[in-house]
């Protein structure tokens, strides 16, 4: 793919350099590790534990509303800017007369809003570590938590970045995918709501809360990575055919 | 660099904007080395027609070559051919000169080990080295442009299309952009749009005019600059008998304004040829001796250079626009 790593390199280089991404780990920060905090004091005046239980499940798991919902800022304010900024500023002309593929152009970018999603999840890392000092902590859980992660936020950007290869602005497309997103959330919420039959089938396949339940207690099904990953296959090929149809607008 | 056959070619190129034409069935071709210039009034297609050469646009008909190869079958081999400065030249902000150039570099494919090199380069010609460290966004105008100049230079094209390389810019700069141009098509050839006439007369060699999306003229700037008379006369004239004007407008020169005469001998005022005389030179020669003849006193004859406005109407044979600004043909300007 030539001029993928040049595009890459840019858009990191670019999202780090300005306040965006320094503004949204800080607030990140602080939102995730006051929910750790209050989960470890919930579990240090437990008196029980069930093995499948403890605050790493709770944390990735039934706490997870607190993690959808930051995701679902947090996902289009990263890739908010993408496209849209490019076909505010102009800078998509010079971008489309280079020698570059769109394919290469929409990769590039995913991939450093990917990247750095990564990176604002890596901090928590710590978390299990400073579990493992007072308690056990089984690394596979670990794992497959931040599996589940991924695939999430994967699956949250490619949504963003199309939406950003929609609109010339930035607002807007964070407003998009915002709405898009917590579309599919309350979709998934309606596996409580339905009695079991194909409504609710539906409901559970692409439900985030119980994609996160599952993972974080070790639980790798495979068909919740074809869903993501067909989620970011399908925005991304998408996205592709945007940037090649300005050609022709 | 000799090449055999042209360096760009379009053929029948039509672009259309919903039901409203931009470009027209233009067909030329532009061989290596020659340093060409788009002209026309805003709003004659020349932004719409260098997107369509660049591959940032793609025609609604017609088809472009770039030596040889098709822009929409092979558009990497004939974009690598290309150094496009866009209209305005569009730029990132946040980055540095040096960077931004550097990342640029690197789009176009320029091998790494040669990078460095090609961007001092550019930054020589394009005369913002000094800038190097300077964030775009902290740039003037006039810095700005030339980065995008150099943006175009980095990976050192043989085709070069540069949209407006001097619009914004002052007088200075103009100068030295011109001279950047003329240095240039040595080694490149150059597409510059432009809707200034002397911008023409310095640097190229050649002209494509276009009005209303279609190609009006082709050819030598100076077969263009011979269209190019005045057909607006002022006049300081000492009328003792007050016979001028009746003088002047039996020889086909309308009246359009007339100062107030302070000094009631002296006659200022401003004339027109009339449209069926060809040779307005001529005729302005015929009317000084005609008024001598009669005795009146020519103290001043000065000719407006014309407007490009004016070449354009000689050239559409439409009827000259008043010198207000020519009304710009509302054109909807593309998406993104």
């Amino acid at each position: 793919m030539t001029g993928f790593w040049a595009i890459y390199r840019r858009e990191l280089w670019s999202l780090w350099v300005t306040p965006v991404a320094w503004i949204l780990l800080t607030t990140f920060l602080l939102l995730q590790g006051g929910v750790f905090y209050s989960i470890v004091s919930h579990f240090s005046g437990a008196t029980e534990l069930s093995f499948d239980n403890g605050p790493i499940e709770s944390y990735f798991g039934q706490g997870s509303i607190f993690l959808l919902m930051t995701l679902l800022l947090m996902c289009p304010a990263l890739s908010m800017r993408s496209f849209a900024e490019e076909q505010r500023s102009g800078t998509i002309e010079p971008l489309l007369t280079a020698p570059v593929r769109a394919s290469a152009i929409v990769l590039g970018k995913y991939l450093a809003t990917f990247t750095t999603y990564l990176l604002m999840w890596s901090p928590t890392l710590l978390y299990p570590v400073i579990l493992r000092g007072t308690g056990v902590v089984d690394p596979r859980v670990v794992a497959s938590s931040y599996l589940g992660l991924s695939l999430l936020g994967a699956a949250y950007l490619a949504i963003g970045t199309l939406m950003s290869a929609l609109t010339k602005s930035q607002l807007a497309a964070l407003m998009l995918s915002v709405l898009v997103q917590f579309g599919i959330f309350v979709l998934g919420v309606g596996e409580y709501i339905f009695e079991p039959g194909p409504l609710h089938a539906l409901c559970s396949h692409v439900s985030m809360l119980s994609h996160m339940e599952e993972f974080s207690k070790g639980i790798v099904d495979l068909r919740r990575i074809v869903f993501d990953l067909s989620l970011v296959v399908l925005a991304l090929f998408v996205t592709t055919e945007v940037v090649d149809s300005w050609r022709w607008s | 660099m000799p090449l055999p056959g042209p360096m760009i070619e379009a053929l029948n190129l039509s672009k259309e904007y919903g039901a409203l034409s931009a470009v027209r069935d233009l067909s030329f071709s532009v061989s290596a080395g020659q340093v060409v210039a788009f002209l026309g009034p805003n709003g004659a297609g020349k932004t719409t027609t260098l997107r369509m050469l660049a591959g940032f646009l793609g025609p609604s008909r017609g088809t472009v070559r770039v030596l040889g190869h098709e822009l929409s079958e092979e558009p990497m081999r004939a974009r690598r051919a290309i150094g496009y400065m866009p209209e305005a030249a569009p730029l990132y902000p946040e980055m540095r000169v040096a960077e931004y150039l550097s990342f640029r570099a690197a789009l176009k494919l320029v091998p790494r080990s040669e990078r460095k090199l090609a961007v001092k380069r550019a930054m020589d010609l394009s005369r913002v080295a000094e800038m190097r460290n300077t964030v775009i966004g902290h740039l003037s105008k006039g810095y700005r442009q030339r980065v995008g100049l150099a943006d175009a230079l980095v990976s050192n094209p043989p085709l070069l299309i540069l949209d407006e390389p001097t619009a914004g810019l002052d007088p200075n700069q103009i100068r030295e952009v011109r001279e950047l141009i003329h240095g240039l098509a040595r080694e490149h050839t150059v597409l510059l749009s432009t809707h200034i006439l002397p911008e023409v007369e310095a640097i190229c060699e050649r002209a494509l005019v276009l009005h209303q999306g279609q190609l009006v003229a082709d050819g030598p700037i100076g077969e263009l600059l011979q269209r190019r008379q005045a057909r607006r006369v002022c006049w300081e004239l000492r009328d003792a008998t007050g016979v001028a004007k009746s003088l002047l407008e039996s020889l086909g020169a309308k009246t359009i304004s007339q100062a107030d005469a302070s000094h009631s001998q002296i006659l200022t005022l401003e004339t027109e040829w009339a449209h069926d005389i060809s040779d307005v030179e001529l005729q302005l020669e015929k009317a000084v001796a005609h008024l001598v003849e009669h005795q009146v006193g020519v103290r001043r004859v000065e000719t407006a250079r014309a407007k490009l406005e004016e070449v354009f109407s000689a050239l559409t044979e439409l009827q000259p626009t008043p010198l207000t600004d020519a009304p710009e043909i509302q054109r909807k300007e593309p998406r993104s």
